[in-house]
């Protein structure tokens, strides 16, 4: 860690510490401003590099050797994250004084995490929640706490008999609320275990909803539940609010760097040499094109030579589209075309965009170089 | 670290669950119940055992082995409990202290309202149930509403205060319910609200939530007596249409099932009229009511926490002025206030091995306590005791247990001496609008012993001179010499009052109080002629008008005295460590993270965290052994808010290969080198791949956005210097 002690002294005896930063940051940010070329010179500047001029290789030997990448400093990166054993047994008397902890800085922090847990948190029933996925049903998180809770509960209530011990509905099938305040009703005496939320990437697309923080911070806030979490995002804190932050998360703060590679987390994000550049629109269109039918085929051809021919217009009135298609035969009626036309939107594979004077006008959102070779292999 | 081999598969599978769980709680018996001879180590030192025998303990001091430290850091988390149970205890009820006033003004306004709405009609059971409302005319369809202002800026302080409002209510018989901002929302609209309000008042609600289900539970006999008080707590949040419609609903019934609201105004009086339509205000009745200055509380807080340590645990200088800066220059709300406290006290239990004698502090019998606990300790942190920085600071060559056992005692008698000369200090400062946190911080401030015991001949000087009021420095004594200053200036009636208080204070200091009490009588005794000349007095400045100043100025002479001799900062006594939190860097640290910053610093100065031999710490140049992503982060530096992929790509290639052949060549980053558009070579993949890698987790941590499909050669630049 950099010797963060002496600068927080000085920030406390002086207090201008923050404002300089703040005037840093101002100052890097105006000056990265004035580098960035004139609107007409950036237009030049694209136009010098572009993706298409590397010799990019397919996505699928990209993909390939992404998987091998030799690590570097692996000794280093693993002595690092070795480093933090030491604290585990203060982040665990953290976790019981009824702190949240909060994991950041760079690198995956999965490994540290759960090893953490594995090693450490044994008097918890840990429960892992993977934020960096796409998709999370957090409700069927919460009833799994709910009914591990409850069986717990009914066991204890076994032994003292005369309580109630039935469930007015099936926990899936109850609201988010009533499983929330059931959950808050358990204390030590109803159950003996106590659950450790641990999410991997609070901050992960899945998550970074105000509802499904707002039902993390209800559920971090129950008397039997404590979370250690990890954010990965620089502006990750903007998703709570205040009463969040000191009422319910509670969090504590650790700075733990791990440079350990992004393996699972990247899974997710498209290669920005892949899919960033029009190669691989172009055969995605390609694929789309080849399965439907041949005049459907010739329909978005006429599109498209009309498209290159008029290179600065805005697109092509659909009407014109229409007269030029049944000149060639190619549909009977405005329906048949719209038919199509519906087709090809619903694969992005043409734009509507109103005209200038007022008529709807179809474009292909590829650029000319793509949309030639698109028509040579569609050929 | 890895997993091992066998469990590969099985995390794997893992790592695309949405959720999983690793593991159960170990089983009960390893953990809840500590083996036998633990527990029997745990009995003979915690203080609830009834008899700790000597015997037992000498045994315990023999077996020293392993489990040792677990047992103290079990000692040490129940003393955070205990500490901390206390402090939020004494917290709550300072806090319900101060709005006991303002509770008594809303249960008295319910009261009232409740009497008028009935004088207005009474309707039997049968009327309340009828569907349709009572005649009557428009005036009496008027919802009394007490509008609280609470002048915070932040709501999140209002949480505890409305809480506890609810409580009082409710303990007064009230019927009461709370809507929050989220279900007044458009989302919820008025149905998803009123649902809302029938679950906190009716058990079992219907499908179809109207309100006659909410008439027919008035109804019940155990009901009908009392009001139904619904608390919105934060109202310029809520939706306007929602709310007004609410009221609108409720209005035509509020004679027949009496609700009235509550509603906290953060802002001014005039937020109901900016939010509701004039329609929906003219059925409101309004009266309003204020909350207590935040200033206040915070002053009030201070003094039952911080002053009067009600659980042992105080915090050093450094802290003090971290906490102060810390809550005026963050949000000023006492919530992060507290829970900035709170962390600092779980740190200061999970690092000071010894901390858990605060507990001490909460025992009747500390001494007996201390010398329990400090014989069974093992002679390894016995030693560590007598090696404390603050023992070895005074010439403390015995070390036996019964000198801890003064030296705590001691600590805690000079304690309670500073809090009373520093309560005194606030009393006479409090008439010059001295905050009680500013002079806190003075008066833990270390330097002062050593300022006491020079600057005797400053006094004078320093009395005289004029106060720099617009130094907010901390440092110095300049809130103790606004004080003293004040002193002299202060009209007779209030330094009558003010060495009142201070009797009390020094109530435990019999010299001083007698001192005090010396003042009284000679200021009784000159006070009754002098009050004539009172603004005289005031004006002038001690020079003149000689009959009055002495007293004025005895006063101030009594204090300095005070001041000199038992304010004396927790920090120079022997022991304090065991009380006292000092690490300001790591309760900054874990209070407020700060990714934005320490993640690109992270990247730029990566070699500092992995300490590696093979990248030049001082290198200007980007070293290709670099972590990968740093080198692109280093590379990004150079752009403006636009990166070009292509020449960032370049630039990539360039410093990789340079390693790679071994060879310092400038990276080339001119895009006129085209590469032939042939086959590539087999290592351009690989440098694409750790180009996407190294793109994909600068975006994983925000300091990037990806290319729009309009420019998908440029990626933007997030974040501008760490």
């Amino acid at each position: 860690m950099p010797p963060r002690g002496g600068r927080a002294a000085a920030a406390a005896s002086s207090g201008s510490e923050d404002e300089e930063d703040e005037a840093g940051y101002s100052r890097s940010y105006f000056l990265a401003k004035e580098k960035e070329p004139s609107s007409s010179k950036k237009r030049a500047r694209a136009a010098a590099g572009k993706l298409s001029d590397l010799n990019l290789v397919d996505e699928q030997v990209l993909r390939a050797s992404l998987a091998e990448i030799p690590p570097k400093h692996e000794e280093e990166v693993e002595a690092l994250t070795r480093s933090y054993k030491d604290q585990y047994r203060n982040w665990l008397f953290e976790l019981r004084c009824g702190f949240g902890l909060l994991m950041y800085g760079f690198g995956s922090k999965k490994q540290l995490l759960e090893d953490f847990a594995t090693t450490t948190l044994t008097d918890f029933t840990v429960i892992v929640i993977n934020g960096y996925l796409p998709s999370i049903n957090l409700k069927q998180v919460i009833v799994t706490i709910a009914e591990m809770f409850w069986d717990q509960a009914k066991s204890k209530r076994k032994r003292q008999p005369g309580t109630r011990s039935q469930l007015s509905q099936p926990f899936p099938s109850q609201s988010f609320d009533d499983i929330i305040s059931f959950l808050k009703r358990q204390t030590s005496d109803d159950v003996d275990d106590r659950v450790c939320l641990l999410i991997h990437n609070i901050d992960g697309p899945a998550l970074r909803d105000a509802e499904s923080q707002q039902w993390l911070a209800q559920v971090s806030c129950c008397p039997q539940v404590h979370v250690v979490a990890s954010i990965d995002h620089v502006n990750a804190p903007l998703l709570w609010d205040k009463k969040m932050v000191h009422t319910q998360y509670k969090w504590s703060w650790y700075h733990v760097p791990t440079f350990a590679p992004y393996k699972v987390e990247c899974v997710f994000y498209p290669l920005i040499l892949a899919s960033g550049g029009h190669a691989q629109t172009t055969k995605t269109a390609l694929v789309v094109l080849q399965s439907l039918t041949p005049n459907a085929q010739s329909v978005f051809r006429v599109l498209a030579e009309y498209q290159l021919a008029n290179e600065k217009e805005e697109g092509m009135p659909v009407s014109s589209l229409y007269t030029k298609c049944r000149e060639r035969f190619l549909v009977s009626s405005q329906v048949t075309l719209n038919s199509h036309l519906t087709e090809f939107k619903d694969h992005d594979l043409v734009k509507v965009r109103k005209h200038s004077d007022g008529q709807d006008c179809l474009r292909i959102p590829l650029v000319s170089d793509a949309l030639e070779k698109l028509l040579q292999e569609l050929a | 670290m890895a997993a091992p081999q066998g469990n590969a598969a099985l995390t794997a599978a893992n790592n695309i669950q949405p959720f999983f769980v690793l593991h159960k709680a170990a089983v009960a018996a390893a953990s809840t119940v500590p083996s036998s001879r633990a527990r029997r180590r745990l009995d003979a030192s915690l203080p609830s055992s009834p008899n700790p025998k000597s015997a037992k303990r000498h045994r315990d001091v023999d077996e020293q082995d392993e489990e040792g430290p677990e047992l103290y850091e079990k000692l040490r988390l129940e003393a955070f409990h205990r500490t901390w149970s206390k402090i939020q205890s004494t917290i709550d009820e300072v806090l319900r202290g101060i709005n006991l006033k303002l509770f008594d003004q809303v249960l008295q306004w319910a009261q009232e309202s409740f009497s008028a709405v009935r004088a207005v009609a009474k309707p039997c059971h049968a009327e309340v149930q009828q569907p349709y409302p009572l005649l009557t005319d428009v005036i009496c369809s008027r919802i009394p509403t007490a509008f609280v202002l609470t002048k915070n800026a932040e709501f999140v302080d209002d949480i505890t205060t409305f809480r506890d409002l609810a409580e009082h209510l409710q303990s007064n018989g009230c019927h009461l319910a709370k809507l929050s901002a989220t279900e007044l929302s458009v989302k919820h609209a008025v149905g998803g609200c009123f649902r809302s309000l029938l679950r906190q008042l009716v058990s079992d609600v219907p499908d179809v939530a109207d309100v006659s289900a909410l008439a027919s539970w008035y109804c019940e006999a155990e009901n009908y007596e009392q009001p139904i008080i619904v608390i919105i707590d934060d109202l310029e949040q809520c939706s306007g249409d929602v709310l007004g419609e609410l009221v609108m609903m409720l209005s035509e019934w509020v004679i027949k099932v009496p609700i009235f609201f509550i509603m906290g105004i953060a802002t001014t009086l005039d937020a109901p009229k900016k939010l509701l339509s004039s329609e929906v205000l003219q059925r409101l009745e309004p009266c309003k009511l204020t909350l207590g200055s935040p200033s206040d509380r915070m002053n009030a807080l201070v003094e039952a926490i911080l002053v009067k340590p009600c659980a042992g645990f105080c915090i050093s200088h450094e802290v003090a002025m971290f906490l102060r800066n810390y809550f005026f220059r963050h949000d000023g709300t006492i919530t992060s206030f507290i829970s900035a406290l709170k962390l600092a006290c779980s740190k200061h239990f999970s690092m000071e091995p010894l901390s858990f004698l605060c507990m001490g502090a909460l025992e009747e019998d500390c001494e007996e306590f201390w010398c329990d606990k400090f014989e069974a300790l093992p002679q390894v942190i016995q030693k560590y005791a007598f090696g404390l920085p603050s023992c070895t600071s005074t010439n403390n060559s015995s070390s036996s247990g019964s000198d801890v056992v003064k030296g705590l005692s001691k600590l805690l008698k000079l304690q309670k001496d500073w809090s009373s000369v520093l309560l005194c200090l606030y009393e006479a400062g409090r008439h010059d609008k001295v905050q009680l946190l500013d002079i806190f911080c003075e008066a833990v401030n270390p330097d002062l012993q050593t300022q006491n015991t020079s600057d005797v001949d400053l006094f004078a000087s320093k009395m005289n001179s004029e106060n720099p009021s617009g130094v907010k420095s901390g440092s110095g004594k300049v809130f103790m010499a606004q004080v003293t200053n004040t002193i002299r200036y202060l009209p007779m009636e209030t330094l009558l009052h003010v060495l009142e208080v201070w009797s009390t204070h020094f109530k435990g200091m019999s010299e001083i109080n007698d001192k005090v009490k010396e003042l009284q009588s000679t200021t009784i005794d000159a006070g009754s002629a002098r009050t004539t000349k009172e603004k005289w007095t005031r004006r002038s400045t001690g020079n003149t008008g000689n009959a009055t100043v002495p007293l004025n100025e005895k006063a101030a002479v009594l204090l300095h005295d005070v001041i000199r001799k038992y304010l004396v900062p927790v920090e120079c006594l022997p022991f304090h460590e065991i009380f006292c939190f000092k690490n300001v860097g790591i309760l900054q640290s874990a209070l407020i993270g700060n990714p934005r910053r320490m993640v690109q610093l992270d990247l730029l100065k990566s070699q500092s965290h992995l300490k590696c031999s093979c990248c030049g710490r001082s290198g200007t140049a980007v070293s290709g052994s670099l972590h990968d992503t740093s080198i692109m982060c280093n590379l990004a530096q150079e752009y403006g808010d636009v990166i070009n992929l292509h020449d960032w790509y370049i630039s990539f290639e360039g410093i990789i290969n340079s390693t790679h052949s071994k060879v310092k060549r400038k990276s080339y980053s001119s895009p006129s080198k085209k590469k032939s558009k042939s086959t590539p070579p087999e290592g351009q993949a690989m440098v694409q791949a750790r180009f996407c890698r190294a793109v994909t987790e600068m975006q994983i941590t925000g300091l990037l956005r990806m290319p729009s499909k309009r420019r998908p050669d440029l990626v933007q630049r997030i974040t501008f210097g760490p």
